[in-house]
């Protein structure tokens, strides 16, 4: 018998061996960890239980280059909640998609999504390995999983880029509810040795699909690492904010903030000249508790943040315009966040916190070649099918389409409040103006001194009390009491099901 | 050295320190005009202000760097 350990031990020990010293070596000194270093730096300590460590490539010819296939993947712990995990291994013929690393990994995502774990991808890797792709049997074997693209949101699907990504890790971080790219590193759907064949196209892998692309263009990735420890940190944040499943509300955490504490310095924060900018991140970290606020891609539709942030120790997600980006006006990509950011509390039971200061949307000609209307109705859209608990605040602005985006009145939202400096209007007085009286005013001698008295008159009726006294919305707060009403309106209206959703939203795109 | 740059396209409409100006963390420093709304441009971190790239009346793009701290 003991020869027969002895055995299992000399197989085990070579798949540690990953792609061999040389290439363990040159990973390194590109500045990467392997794929195991990844696993023990994102689980719990001696959590880590392997599947497929003797696998190898199908393929006669690879079959002693090819440890574990070229995926590490199993079960661990983070925090103590059970997850599965996957790490590409780069050094394994370039941490390609095969036969057998893709049916160890259909076989655990289905345990993930029977079982109710999250999944962690740690990825890289050049997309399908050539040749096994080739021909129409090769690839006819190897389509699309089906896990990837019905997953429905069943278990939170997180995944990092830690270094060039072309195909199959490409497919899986857009598909994700979370994901994170190390700084320096190419995502895309081929490489440049594909596109010049394909197209001639001579493009750099930091033009083509690096972070600043996806941060400030594409808005596909969530979050940005300097470091792989950095990114792994972030996908175990993110975790904090999210159920292990779509059966299970998220985790509380105790805080020692005070649900009733005064945000007293909000009078320092929002200024009352209504056309003065401030920073929304100040205000939103000043509300909810201890100051902490994950934010979801803070580079991409800048006029509109999205993020995590928890109240009174309960998850909520968050919804606020921007003053300081484009005055808070919202574009096609501020939709498209907003509606991507709906589906994922919606899904795992996050209730949405809406705080309005947003002068309407983007309009012109560049707004309406980028489909602006569909993007705005697809944002509403989503927001009606939403069940979670919804409270809505009107900080200052609120006007036209974009106050029924924000979970105005009529939109679904368990409460609809207002401070006394919000402004709600069908369009900002200066505008509307225009359009009513604008040829009185052009005929007029005394066009100036009309205006401006008709803006007096205007404005008066933008103030919260008119919706207050016909209770078109439920009340006006003081604005140093916004983290206590929030705290207990969140209470109050989770005292039936807690967060619960019915998951309406579960099924609709990752993206838009 | 550290750049305080714009964070959107519009114009210079106030400049709130000279040359040599000692500045904290989070000081306003420049506001610009935009989309009818003055939008105040923060340091991030404090310093000492060794240049001024813009004027008063200056367009600026997203991005643009405004003021050279040491």
């Amino acid at each position: 018998m003991l020869e027969y350990i002895t055995d299992l031990e000399k197989r085990k020990k070579a798949a540690l061996q990953l792609g061999g010293e040389e290439k363990v070596k040159k990973h390194h000194e590109l500045g990467f960890n392997t794929a195991r270093e990844r696993i023990d730096e994102l689980v719990d300590a001696n959590s880590f239980m392997e599947f497929g460590m003797l696998n190898h490539s199908d393929s006669p010819e690879y079959e002693n280059k090819s440890p574990a296939d070229g995926t590490i993947a199993g079960l661990a712990k983070i925090d103590d909640r059970p997850v599965v995990v996957q790490a590409t291994d780069k050094t394994v013929l370039a941490g390609t998609g095969a036969a057998v690393n893709g049916r160890k990994s259909h076989l655990i995502t289905n345990f993930a999504v029977k079982h109710g774990l999250p999944i962690f991808n740690l990825d890289e890797g050049g997309g399908l390995r050539m040749p096994d792709g080739m021909g129409s049997d090769g690839i006819s074997s190897k389509m699309m999983s089906m896990n990837l693209l019905k997953h429905g949101r069943s278990v939170p699907f997180i995944t990092a880029i830690l270094g060039d990504s072309y195909g199959s890790p490409t497919w899986k971080a857009v598909s994700s509810d979370f994901a994170v790219q190390l700084k320096g590193t190419c995502m895309a759907v081929s490489g440049p040795r594909m596109l010049e064949v394909a197209t001639g196209e001579k493009i750099s892998t930091e033009e083509l699909g690096g972070w600043q692309l996806h941060a400030k263009t594409t808005g596909q990735i969530d979050q940005f690492g300097d470091d792989e420890e950095q990114c792994i940190d972030l996908m175990k944040e993110f975790f904090q904010y999210m159920p292990s499943h779509a059966d299970e509300e998220p985790p509380w955490k105790e805080t020692k903030d005070d649900p009733y504490r005064l945000v007293n310095e909000v009078l320092n924060i929002v200024p009352t000249k209504r056309n003065r900018a401030y920073d929304m991140k100040k205000l939103i970290k000043l509300i909810v508790d201890d100051g902490s606020f994950f934010e979801m891609k803070p580079f991409y539709g800048e006029a509109l943040i999205t993020g995590l942030a928890r109240l009174n120790g309960r998850v909520a997600g968050i919804i606020a315009n921007q003053p300081i980006k484009y005055a808070g006006a919202a574009g096609a990509e501020e939709c498209m966040k907003a509606t991507e950011f709906i589906c994922l509390c919606d899904s795992y039971h996050i209730p949405l916190v809406f705080l309005h200061d947003i002068p309407g949307f983007r309009v012109g000609s560049a707004a309406e070649k980028e489909s602006i209307p569909t993007k705005i109705m697809v944002w509403n859209q989503a927001l009606a099918w939403s069940t979670v608990p919804k409270i809505s605040v009107v900080i200052r602005k609120s006007i036209g389409a974009a106050y029924s985006n924000m979970c105005g009145p009529n939109m679904g939202a368990d409460f609809v409040v207002a401070w006394p400096t919000a402004e709600i209007n069908f369009t900002g007085p200066e505008v509307g103006i225009n359009v009513v009286y604008g040829r009185q005013l052009m005929e007029s001698d005394n066009a100036d001194e009309e205006r401006k008295k008709m803006l007096e008159l205007w404005e008066f009726d933008s103030t919260p009390y008119k919706a207050a006294g016909k209770h078109l919305i439920d009340d006006v707060i003081d604005p140093r009491e916004t983290r206590k009403f929030l705290c207990q309106a969140l209470e109050y209206a989770c005292s039936k099901k807690g967060t619960k959703s019915k998951r309406l939203l579960a099924n609709w795109p990752t993206g838009f | 050295m550290q750049q305080i740059t714009s964070s959107m396209a519009g114009n210079v409409w106030k400049i709130l320190v000279k040359p040599g100006d000692k500045i904290d963390d989070e000081q306003e420093v420049v506001i610009l005009e935009s989309m009818k709304m003055e939008i105040p441009i923060e340091a991030e971190r404090g310093g000492m202000v060794r240049e001024i790239k813009v004027n008063e009346g200056d367009f600026v793009n997203q991005g643009d760097v405004l003021i050279m701290l040491e």
